[in-house]
């Protein structure tokens, strides 16, 4: 278009045409008008081109609405800047010592001799070089003259510079490749580095995706031509042709989106009258999800292999393994039998028993208690002490099954009572109470255990922790109290038990049960453990032991009598959850104990140590298999073993069953796991375990008998410092700081997990550079460091050299270890053999003569060079 | 790769036809040496040296010029560097904190030479800089603070008056390949952009890491002991060309940039702020540039930003108005002697001078002789 051409005058519509028209839109696809006549193919197209122009004028005059906008803002900037330009001059003239600025100097001396040149045109030569210390001073030049001949040009003292790298991010571990780093599918450009200019592009015409036939998003404009289109002409099969037409789209696509259209105007006129409303809403949103909805992002996010978020190693997504075997359920050793806290189903049901059995003599004891806070608190130190006599005596199971019994007389009244009184309804007698109240129920434990003599081991325990929390502060007086005005309020109540169970039930949310359920897989029908773990915040432990209890009395059909079965079937529950772990734990010690190293699922390993040692590893994928793997196992068919990542169950035939080595240190072929290339785990073999801490937290920080695996040092990190520098051979150099010894364990050589495929594009990228950070891992992935990694990646080739990489599994994961071939002494520089695939070995790296030089001179090779362990 | 449109976002395409706004005739040119010169730029960034302007090239030298009444130029300093394989492709003036004008330059060795013109010394180097240095540039608002594109895939901010690397844009989400232009947003501290071979623009952010630009001022232990930080991710990821990116301006809150392709392309990001990295590009206009379809061709703006002035393969050059819409070409400046490519130009202040620095070794001074009588 012309530059001078005034711009074309605004159109009919205001750039807010959208909502304008929306409201006339004919919302019903079969408008009046399009019934009438169908309009001519030239009607649309009329129709169309105008709008069209109408759309391009818009565009002109918005994009110079928009320049004109940036243009004001900019002289803002822009005289700023020129402000604080001026601001230097300023502040540098008023500055006295800037007296010898020379390029002022200069600059002063060349406009004189330019306002003077003709006066000094003979004698130049001595007016411009006046001998003081700083050299030549400005020369004037007319055209054609060198300029090197000019001035003397002061010599800026030699910098040597670094050896050529690209700069890298540190990675501690391996990482798989994110989508959009890959090169394979994208044109790629080079520059001949000696030609210059020439620009060649990338060999892989074919591979190119074409991005064309990605959907595109209709914009703005489309959309108004659509709607006004439609709205002018209604909708027929000629105007979606013509439309179609001007859009380079299909017919369909147009159609669909004037549905969507249509449909959001309805939507945004609805929401004209209540758009309120969905803020509220959202504000739950999250409780109001099953669990298995709220665990979405849990599940896609979490690696149940690292147990750790957004994991780069095995990323996103994964697909989800769940054991066959169930894990033993979790115990709290020490707190088994206290309260968990105020709301804790012990408190409750012990309150509530107590209300009943000294009901007669509460009044009593409400009169005394006035401020015994010291006998109270000498009397529970007294019990504790005997009670860790008795719990340490009674086993886990008995003490359950003993405090059923005792428990179940009074458990349906506290059941009801708390039901009825959350702490908070009951302003009755509050300030006094709570303090007495402890101590009653200090007093009441007393009475009850001379009443109870042999029943002692759970209300002892109890009793503890009432005295020790009441010993402390209030905290624990808000149950008290409650149970106290449940005790007074539980007449009223009895009657309305099964109303208000069922609408309990039904208070809990979908979450809620789904987490309970969960937890009890975790704790089993531990209450205290799955409130406070699971559903803090939510539900007390009170609250999860009586639906527990309440859905098992559901689930039995004896829901008649509520406490009964309530308590029943807790301790059921219970010792039936504790036989089945320890039924567990003596099979697996027996299994243990016939293991031997000539057991079947170690003959493929064995087979593949000897046979295939020069083969690549394979990639382990756990397998999902629900019983033991046969034949359809991934695992099986892969070739790999079977590791505790799978779903299997730990019988597994194709399990990879660790060692049990103890005083070789697994050092040797002699361990499995050495022979089989791999780490030891401490979840899997039998002597070699992880000791942490320096004694500190109770656990020995060394056995003492020296047998603690060596074969670990990768999963533990337990690597050399390395030193990066300038090569003695070229380029860069990685460097050892400490001396080690033979086989000693280096560092890691960690990258960017790419495929094969994405090696090998990259590889002939890298090939151009000659220097190459690939590294073969297994048959479907292999290492690249060139921007991400450590500095073992600089290490450089030797054929002859001090260092050995070794592909290792180390939980489940191939890793690359470097390891020392020899006695390196401090400060040396490391070599390894890179092993390159004989024909694509670079010409440095090519035997038998060891140029010693490395990657910069040699010619580039064919193929892709990657290092192979 | 012709780009698809959608009806109602095509760009706004200039004229070729000039609008002889301004007349420029040749009024000077010089012959630095037989190397290709890279690099031409004027001093904007301290007043008093408004017509001061240095060159770099493949000669190893650094010079400092000025320019005179009547087309004269006047050689104020020179500078070249002791190891015979350099070869400068950028420079930049700064100044140091207390006004000192600087010069900034760098080239294949990825050296970064910091020179004290007040006192014709070198002030410092910078060493780390993995490989060759593509492209300088000073922040203005804050003109010890430059920022340097490199061919070792990372943009890295630099503290001239303490020495110190403050932060380096590479990793995850940095280029893929050499990077060839950054430049420092003029209002907006914390923005950088930068463009390279990977075909990219990338707009940076330093706001979440200015602590660290602060503490450069006041760092007193070795530059190498200060805890240089990463920004591994860019705010927006611009694909607007198919092909190298060798030069990207900030106009205003807008982006000048420039592939292979025969034209400069003003465009708008449009920063989506919750989905960093992710935003829409919106293309307003072009500049046409015929026979500009080599690599490694920047173009210069005078200080307000009216005029961009870009030279191409054939020697030519061509002044374009910038900020009117749509775009006019002020000027076509041909002369039958320049013939060689012209790497970069430079604008004097109000744009009465271009100059042009070029293949041959040749440095070529344009004014404005619109309201001047011929003689």
């Amino acid at each position: 278009m012309a530059s001078k051409s005034p711009p074309p005058p605004p159109p009919p519509l205001p750039p807010s045409f959208a909502s304008s028209s929306r409201s006339e839109l004919p919302v019903d696809l079969s408008g009046n008008k399009a019934n009438e006549v169908s309009p001519t193919v030239r009607d649309v197209s009329m129709v169309i081109d105008s709008l069209k122009k109408q759309v391009a004028a818009e565009r002109i005059v918005s994009v110079k609405k928009r320049m004109e906008e940036n243009r004001h803002k900019l002289v803002g900037v822009t005289n700023n800047l020129g402000r604080l330009s001026m601001e230097r001059m300023a502040g540098s003239e008023t500055d006295a010592h800037r007296s010898l600025d020379l390029l002022t100097k200069r600059q002063k001396d060349a406009t004189d001799m330019h306002n003077g040149i003709h006066a000094s045109n003979d004698d130049g030569e001595s007016n411009s070089y006046p001998e003081d210390s700083h050299g030549s001073t400005a020369v004037l030049l007319g055209s054609n003259v060198a300029v090197k001949n000019a001035v003397r040009p002061i010599k800026l003292p030699e910098i040597k510079r670094l050896p050529p790298y690209t700069t890298w991010i540190f990675l501690d571990r391996n990482q798989r490749m994110t989508e959009d780093q890959s090169v394979v599918g994208r044109r790629r450009i080079y520059y001949d580095q000696n030609g210059g200019e020439a620009l060649i592009c990338s060999d892989s015409e074919e591979e190119i995706i074409d991005d064309e036939e990605e959907k595109r998003e209709f914009v703005e404009s489309e959309d108004y031509i659509l709607r006004m289109t439609v709205r002018e002409l209604g909708l027929s099969d000629t105007v979606l042709d013509s439309l179609a037409q001007c859009f380079s789209r299909n017919t369909s696509e147009i159609k669909a989106r004037y549905e969507t259209l249509s449909k959001e105007d309805n939507a945004a006129e609805g929401s004209k009258n209540g758009d309120t409303k969905d803020i509220s809403q959202s504000e739950n949103s999250f409780l109001e999800k099953d669990l298995e909805a709220a665990l979405d992002s849990f599940d896609n996010l979490f690696c149940r292999r690292c147990l750790v978020f957004d994991c780069r190693l095995h990323g996103c997504s994964q697909d989800l393994v769940f054991p066959a075997e169930k894990q033993p359920l979790w115990n709290a050793p020490d707190t088994e039998n206290a309260p968990c806290g105020p709301n804790c189903f012990r408190s409750v049901l012990k309150s509530g028993r107590f209300s009943k059995a000294t009901s007669s003599a509460q009044a009593d004891v409400e009169e005394k208690c006035s401020g015994g806070s010291s006998s109270r608190k000498k009397s529970s130190a007294k019990r504790r002490t005997k009670c860790s006599q008795s719990e340490s005596a009674s086993s886990n199971a008995k003490n359950i099954s003993e405090s059923s019994d005792s428990e179940n007389g009074p458990g349906k009244d506290a059941f009801s009572a708390s039901q009825a009184a959350p702490p908070k309804t009951k302003p009755v007698g509050r300030g006094g109470v709570g303090k007495r109240n402890s101590k009653r129920v200090a007093e009441r434990v007393l009475v009850c255990m001379q009443k109870r003599q042999k029943k002692t081991a759970v209300s002892d325990s109890d009793s503890i922790v009432e005295g020790d929390h009441s010993s402390n502060d209030m905290v624990t007086e808000p149950p008290v109290l409650s149970s106290e005005d449940n005790a007074r309020k539980e007449e009223f109540v009895e009657e309305n038990i099964c109303k208000q169970e069922s609408t309990d039930n039904k208070s809990w949310r979908a979450l809620e049960k789904g987490l309970l359920e969960k937890g009890m897989e975790i704790f089993g029908r531990n209450s205290c453990l799955i409130a406070r773990n699971l559903l803090n915040g939510l539900k007390t432990c009170w609250e999860v032991f009586q639906y527990i209890n309440w859905d098992e009395g559901k689930m039995s059909g004896s829901a008649g009598d509520g406490a009964n079965s309530l308590v029943e079937g807790y301790s059921k529950g219970n010792n039936e959850v504790r036989r089945r772990s320890r039924f567990l734990r003596r099979r697996g010690r027996v299994r243990r104990l016939k293991y031997t190293w000539k057991s079947a699922a170690y003959h493929s390993i064995r087979k593949r140590i000897t046979e295939r040692k020069d083969q690549p590893c394979r990639q382990y994928n756990p397998c999902g298999c629900q019983s033991a793997c046969g034949k359809q196992c991934p695992c099986l068919q892969n070739g790999t073993c079977c590791e505790k990542y799978c779903g299997c169950p730990k019988s597994c035939k194709n399990r990879f069953r660790g060692c049990h080595c103890a005083k070789s240190q697994c050092r040797s072929r002699q361990c499995p796991c050495f022979a089989a290339d791999r780490e030891c785990d401490p979840d899997v073999c039998r002597n070699c375990w992880v000791s942490c801490g320096d004694g500190s937290l109770g656990i020995p920080s060394q056995r003492g008998d020296n047998y603690e695996c060596r074969n670990m040092k990768l999963l533990l990190k337990q690597q050399q410092r390395v030193l990066l520098g300038r090569s003695d051979v070229s380029g860069w150099g990685a460097f050892l700081k400490n001396s080690v010894g033979k086989h000693e364990y280096l560092g890691e050589y960690t990258g960017e997990l790419i495929s094969h495929r994405e090696a090998d594009k990259r590889g002939k990228i890298y090939d151009r550079e000659n220097s190459s950070f690939l590294f073969n891992l297994n048959d479907q992935f292999v290492l690249d460091a060139y921007r991400k990694g450590d500095k073992l990646k600089f290490a450089n080739h030797a054929p002859d050299p001090n260092c050995y990489a070794k592909v290792i599994m180390v939980a489940g994961d191939h890793r690359v270890g470097i390891f020392a071939k020899e006695r390196i002494m401090a400060g040396e520089e490391l070599f390894y053999d890179y092993r390159y695939e004989p024909d694509r070995a670079p010409a440095w790296a090519r035997k038998p003569e060891a140029s010693g030089s490395k990657k910069e001179d040699g010619a580039p090779s064919s193929g892709r060079a990657k290092k192979l362990a | 790769m012709a780009k698809v449109f959608g009806l109602g976002s095509e760009p706004v395409v200039g004229s070729l036809t000039p609008s002889k706004k301004r007349d420029y005739r040749v009024t000077n040119r010089l012959q630095e040496g037989k190397r290709p010169l890279y690099a031409v730029v004027f001093n904007f960034i301290d007043s008093r040296y408004l017509s001061v302007f240095a060159t770099v090239g493949g000669n190893r030298q650094i010079t400092v010029y000025q320019c005179l009444e009547g087309g004269v130029i006047a050689v104020l300093q020179s500078y070249v560097d002791e190891d015979k394989d350099e070869s400068f492709y950028t420079v930049s003036w700064a100044s140091n904190v207390d006004g000192a004008p600087f010069l900034v330059a760098g080239g294949i060795n990825g050296v970064i030479r910091v020179i004290d013109t007040g006192s014709e010394r070198i002030y410092k180097s910078f060493v780390g800089h993995g490989d060759s240095i593509n492209e300088i540039r000073t922040q203005a608002l804050k003109s010890s603070l430059v920022i340097s594109a490199s061919k070792d895939e990372s943009v890295r901010l630099w503290n001239v008056h303490t020495g110190i690397c403050i932060l380096i844009f590479a990793g995850a989400g940095g280029h893929r390949n050499e990077v060839l232009s950054v430049d420092f947003h003029p209002s907006d501290i914390y923005k950088i952009a930068s463009c390279g071979m990977d075909n990219t623009v990338k707009i940076w952010s330093m706001k979440e890491f200015w602590s660290y630009v602060e503490k450069s001022f006041t760092w007193t232990d070795l530059p190498s002991k200060f805890p240089t930080k990463y920004v591994q991710f860019p705010i927006f990821n611009a694909s607007v060309h198919s092909n190298y990116v060798d030069c990207n301006r900030w106009l205003g809150d807008f982006i000048l940039s420039k592939s292979v392709d025969n034209e400069i392309v003003l465009w708008e990001p449009k920063v989506k702020e919750q989905t960093p990295g992710e935003g829409v590009v919106d293309i307003l206009q072009k500049y046409p540039v015929p026979e500009c379809d080599i690599w490694f061709i920047k173009f210069s703006c005078d200080f307000h930003y009216n005029q961009a002035a870009i030279g191409n393969r054939e020697g030519k050059i061509f002044v374009w108005e910038l900020q009117s819409s749509p775009p006019v070409l002020i000027a076509r400046l041909v002369h039958p002697q320049s013939k060689s490519p012209i790497r970069q130009t430079a604008v004097s202040f109000d744009g009465s001078i271009i100059l042009s620095c070029c293949e041959d070794g040749t440095i070529w001074r344009w004014d404005d002789v619109t309201n001047v009588p011929p003689a």
